[in-house]
Order: C-alpha cells, then structure tokens, then sequence
C-alpha cells in the first residue's frame, strides 16, 4: 500500500498530474471516486477510471506477485517438458537428455563448422513423433543470412524418416509414420526471412501471438542472430541495449510458450597481446544471455562440440556420417572429462571469456 | 522495411505527430527503443506502448512461409555451372538467393570462371542457361569482351554459329567499372533498379577484395572495424537482393598471408606471381582474404588453387548443402573445365574452417615464349 505512484505503468503525463496534486502513494487514491480524482488532479474521467483499477488490481494481489513453486515441483515441470532428441546418443547424452525445451540455447562457431546443420537437424527432429521418442511439435526457423537451403532440409528429413521406418514395431508407431512423411515435415517449418535487425527485432514482438495461434511449435531458431547486428550500428551501448531486451523476450517466449530456443552466433578474431584469439561475437555482455552455450569448432579435419556452461565438461567429437543423404549426426566416444575447457581452447586459439 | 515511415502505418495521427517531434519517423527509429523510453517519448502508459510497438512490427515484420512452398517450386533453386561433378556435388549448381564466393591466387581462373557463368546465364533454359541478362561489376578491369566471345564460340560452336546470337548474348552482359569502394557502395544501393531494368539472372562482382584493401590499411587504428562494417553492409545488401530476386550472386575474393601465433598480417599483398617465392620461407601461410567475418557472410567458398606448374585445383571449402571435396581443372580456350573421371572427388566428412583452410600460390613458373606466342597467333586466327 505504500507503493509509490511514480512506480506503477501510467502514461507520463497522468503520473506528473497525479503527484502535482498531491496524491505520491497508493494508500493516498484508496477510498477515492473516479470523479473525484479527475477534478482533484485534472485527468479525464476515463484515466482515473484505469489509475484506480490498477492500484486497486495490485492492491489485491499482495506481496510477492511473482508464481511461487518448490524445487521438487519445477523438476516435475522440466521434466514434463521434455527435450529434442537428435537420434545421436553421445549429443543427447552431451545435452543432457536433448535440446531443452523452455530455454535458450546458444550455439557459437567458426565459418562452415555446422551451426546452420545442426539447426536443421533439430528443426526435422522435433517433428519426430511421439510414440519414437520425440516431440511431435512444429517448428519455426527465422533465418537472417539466407543459409537456409530447402535441399538440405529434404536431405534430412528423408534420413530421418528412413531411420524411423526402421525402427517401426507396433501398430502405433506405423500409424504415426504415415503422417511422419518428408511433405509433412516440410509443410510443419515456418520460416521467417529477416534481412535486417529491425525485422528481426520486428519478428520477436509478434512471435508470442503467432506461437499462441500455432500452440504445437515447440522449437524457434534464429539463424543467426550475429549478422544482422553486426554491421549497421555505430552506437554499441544501443546494440547491447536492444540484444539485452532481445535475450529477455525470448527467454520469456521459452518459457511461457513452451519452446526450445536455439540461437546461432559468429565468432570474431580479438587481438591482443600480439595473440589473435576467436571469440564469440556480440560482445562479453552477450555471453549471459542464453542458458546453454555449445561451441562448435575445428580440431584439425575434425569438428568438434564443447558445452560452454561449465568448465569441466565432456568435449564431443561429431562426424557427419553421410552427408549427402544428410543423416543424423554420428559422434565418436565422449572425451574424459578431466580435460579443462580453456587448455583445449588454448590449443586451438578460441577464446570463450 | 525497416525505414517505412510510422504515418503510414495504423497509428493515429496524434501519436504520430507526438513522435515526430522526437524526430521518430520510420518503424526503425521506433524499433530501437525500449518500451520505457517509448512510454517516455509518445506519453503512453506501459501497456499502450507495448500494443504501439506491436502495431509497428506488424507493418515490417516479414510474411511466414512454409518451407513446403520453397521446395514446391522445384526451379529457381539453383544455376547450373556445366562442371558436371561440380554441379552433382553442389546438387544442382550455384544456389539461388545466396552469396558465392571464388577465391584464389591470381592468375588462377576466377575472372575465368566468372566471364564462363556470365555466358551460361544468358543461354536459353533448354541449353541449360537462365535465358536472363548479367550484371557484371568489374573492380579489377579484368573482364574482356573478346573472351567472353571467345568461350561462348567454343563451348557452344553450333549454337553461337549465327553472328547476331553472339551480338545477342554480348549485349546482355551489362559492364559497370567501379574503381573505389565509394561507388561500389553507390553502385550496389542502386542495383536494385538495374536488375529489374536489364532482367539480370546473375550478379558478378569482381572483386570485393581490390578496392577494399586499397582504401583500408588494417594496420591503423578503427580502420579494421570500418572495413568489416562496409563489408557486413554490402553482403546484406547483396543477400537482400539475391533473396527478393531469387538470383545467385558471384563473387572474387583475394589471398593473404596468414602468420599464425602472430598478429595477421592482412596487408600482406599476393598480387604478383613472381613474388610467391616467398610463401615458403615464412612460417605462415596463404589463406583467403578479408578475414573471419566475411568468412561467415558468403554462403558458399569455392577455393581455385595451383597444384604444380600446370595443374589447378577447386575446392568447395564452405557450402550449406556439399561436403568437402577437390577437383581438378584446366583453363581452355572454352572456358573452364574439369579433368580427371567423375569420382574421384569423394565427398569426404573432414575439412577445414573455410577462412583458414590453405591455399597452394605458384612458386614459379617456366614458361617456352616461342611456343606461346604462335599459340596467341593461332587464337586471333580462329575467330577474326
């Protein structure tokens, strides 16, 4: 009741009459009447209306108005969820059990090390039907660099399709094969063309209502979310502002709609100390953004996976097996763990903080 | 879309006016801003300036497709290069709506290569062509006519028999000199008009390295972030039109030498042949130009590389839909072609970060100045 009047959503010019008249706290507006408040402070009629039902609407729902939840109970809900299985046990396993599904996911790496791949992948995977282990849901894939190739997608949907009829067995999972067909897949991938922030920027405020009216989507990528802010700004405090907001929304969108976001990044050359090292783009404040950060790169011939979340971790090998008929990826045996993310980073000239 | 301006889209007029007077004018401007500072500069509560910056994108955002309607449309996708292993590989040819890039040495074949897909695109759909016109930038001044000609009469002798379809084709091909990156830019924001004037099917820019390197010493302070912001400008605006045209875009790109532990010496130049002697002694080694961020803007690199004295090399180094694979090529009087049987590029599941990956320079040369010259007089010969 002694929440300042400065602190609640009015338009400016309301909160600036309603001080200039006297009236600073909630508890000064309670017993108060629509007309009186207008002719006290000098608001129309249909301001005081909206002022006293949203100090009456707080009023009401007490302290704490955030939802509340045991950790017993949030386990239960992240488990409900579920995650993206990739057909590729050594990734899931690397994951934790698959893409999560209600967070954010960042995915870093050189030029032609996969990102692009590996979001095609899990866009076809999420289509995986249920009684097969995965999802059923949809999937929207906003693409900002044009990498986006339609063969590619037809690649691995006829993989995947191909690896499901295999393991068929019962009636059920032949029934859901029959809508599990490379069309299907592809009229199930909505796909955004954004060419520069704005758009993209543009594309984030209305993806809430499209994911309300389409509520099977359980996957949005963005693809990539570094180029388009990359090269059109000249005020860096404004880009992190706006990536910042951008990190909030969709975290928000994970969350409440039920989705795995997964967002691709660039790596950049920082030099310094006569050294040049890879980074990944978009600046240190950037790096907090999402939950999950994986790093692709090159280790010689081969690509390479780490987990940026934590610092002891299972480092990954991935070969594509068949890249031509785009199968799933196969990966080698999981490293130990006692290899520290840094010294292997040293090795290969990549930065991560 | 960015820079439509807010009168015309379903805000009220009063909210308008309140925005212009914070000198607000095009979605963009709004955009940018946060929804406290919205609240701030059109004097509306917090939810009203959250449906104001709904209102907004929805004029800007663009429209959902289905990835089901791209791949109905079978054609369009991609242009065929008449490299048929190439081609295989890249299943179908250079990709439409996307940025290739083909970089090299000098002296190796890009403007080859580029001036035998400037003919290819003006062929008729039956011969394998896009039957549209080109766009050829040329930075360099290495585009000539007369070997436009020249390979058009030899790869294709039946069909360019009668002297107006070589007039025909010659006159498709549209030639813009641009020497500084001034009028690059200039050239390239107003290409839009050129390309629904000449009903272009291809866009070659030949090369984006010349007059970038020129202009800009990465040595000095700033200048590296300016050049890799005039580079991301360009590429979106060249992925824009690629994208709303459905066009492929060709571009060349040069070598530098890449001093590893050390800071890279960018400006390095490996213009001439003669000089290449020296790539041996140093303990870096030639790599594409431009750098790592360009690196992530090209959709597709296709590396051209010498093997020995006679023999050349393309590799597809970075491509969305092809694996890593070598071939081998000569440069005939008929444009390029590819030697050795079809498969023996197997796709391969190794490669290499494609803005690192090596590239092999000539080390010299030994050249018989009797037998070239009588070849030169042979080749006047043939089509004069």
């Amino acid at each position: 009741m002694q929440r300042p009047l400065s602190s609640f959503a009015f338009a400016p010019a309301v909160k600036v009459k309603l001080i200039n008249a006297g009236f600073h706290t909630a508890a000064d507006l309670c017993d108060l009447r629509p007309l009186q408040l207008s002719k006290e402070s000098g608001i129309s009629q249909q301001e005081a209306v909206e002022v006293l039902q949203t100090v009456r609407h707080d009023a009401s729902q007490g302290a704490g108005a955030g939802s509340r939840m045991t950790a017993l109970e949030l386990l239960g809900r992240e488990q409900a969820m579920g995650a993206i299985v990739t057909f590729c046990s050594a990734l899931d396993s690397v994951l934790g059990g698959g893409m999560p599904v209600g967070k954010t996911s960042e995915v870093c790496g050189a030029p032609g090390v996969g990102k692009t791949q590996l979001c095609i992948q899990l866009a076809v995977d999420v289509q995986i039907p249920v009684c097969f282990g995965g999802l059923g849901g949809q999937a929207v894939y906003v693409d900002t660099e044009g990498s986006f190739m339609v063969q590619r997608v037809v690649d691995v949907a006829k993989a995947a399709v191909e690896h499901c009829s295999l393991l068929a067995d019962d009636a059920e999972q032949r029934e859901a094969l029959k809508v599990f067909t490379v069309e299907d897949i592809l009229s199930k991938l909505y796909l955004f063309r954004c060419h520069d922030y704005v758009e993209l920027l543009a594309e984030t405020y209305l993806l809430p209502d499209f994911l309300s009216q389409h509520p099977e989507v359980r996957l949005v990528v963005i693809d990539s979310i570094a180029f388009p802010f990359r090269h059109d700004f000249e005020d860096l405090s404004q880009r992190t502002r706006l990536l910042n907001g951008l990190a909030q929304q969709l975290a928000q969108m994970a969350n409440q709609y039920n989705v795995a976001v997964v967002l691709t990044n660039q790596m950049t050359t920082k030099v310094g100390n006569g050294q040049s090292k890879l980074v990944p783009a978009l600046g240190e404040s950037w790096g907090h953004a999402a939950t999950q950060r994986l790093i692709l790169h090159w280790e010689g011939e081969q690509r390479a996976l780490a987990s940026g979340t934590c610092s002891l971790l299972t480092m990954l090998r991935l070969t594509h097996l068949r890249f031509r008929q785009g199968t799933l990826l196969s990966a080698s045996a999981p490293k130990q763990t006692t290899t520290r993310l840094e010294d292997i980073w040293l090795k290969n000239n990549i930065q991560l903080f | 879309m960015g820079s439509k301006k807010l009168r015309r889209t379903n805000l009220s007029v009063e909210i308008c006016s309140r925005l212009h007077s914070h000198r607000i004018e095009t979605c963009r401007d709004l955009l940018s801003l946060t929804p406290l500072e919205v609240m701030r500069v059109a004097g509306v509560s917090y939810s009203q300036a959250c449906q104001l910056l709904k209102t907004t994108s929805q004029a800007c955002a663009p429209k959902m497709t289905m990835a089901w309607e791209l791949w109905r449309q079978k054609t369009g996708l991609y242009f065929p290069t008449s490299l048929a292993a190439l081609d295989r590989l890249l299943q179908g040819g250079l990709a439409c709506g996307t940025l290739t890039e083909v970089t090299g040495p000098s002296g190796c074949g890009k403007s080859q290569l580029c001036m035998m897909l400037s003919v290819l695109a003006t062929l008729p759909h039956s011969m394998g062509g896009l039957d549209k016109g080109v766009l050829y930038i040329d930075t360099e001044s290495a585009f000539s006519a007369e070997r436009l000609v020249e390979i058009a009469q030899s790869r294709f002798p039946d069909y360019f028999l009668a002297r107006e379809r070589v007039a025909e084709m010659a006159s498709r091909v549209h030639l813009f000199r641009e020497l500084t990156c001034r009028d690059v830019q200039s050239r390239l924001q107003n290409l839009e008009e050129d390309i629904i004037s000449c009903r272009a099917g291809l866009v070659v820019l030949d090369s984006v390295a010349s007059v970038v390197r020129k202009e800009f010493d990465p040595s000095l302070p700033g200048n590296l972030t300016h050049r890799s912001n005039l580079l991301g400008k360009q590429a979106a605006t060249l992925k824009y039109l690629a994208q709303e045209f459905g066009i492929p875009v060709v571009l060349t790109n040069q070598i530098t030498t890449n001093l590893s532990d050390l800071k890279p010496a960018t400006s390095f130049k490996w213009n001439s042949l003669e000089g290449s002697s020296l790539a041996a002694e140093d303990s870096g080694y030639v790599t594409a130009a431009l750098g790592n961020t360009w690196s992530h803007s090209v959709n597709t690199r296709l590396i051209v590389q010498y093997v020995d004295a006679h023999c050349r090399q393309i590799i597809v180094a970075k491509s969305p839909v092809a694996p890593f694979a070598v071939f081998k090529y000569s440069i005939q009087s008929d444009g390029i072609r590819l030697e050795g049987d079809d498969d023996q590029a197997g796709p391969s599941h190794q490669g290499t970060d494609p803005g690192l990956q090596p590239i092999r320079v000539r080390s010299g040369f030994a050249c018989n100045l009797t037998r070239g010259s009588s070849a030169i007089r042979d080749m006047r010969g043939s089509y004069s």
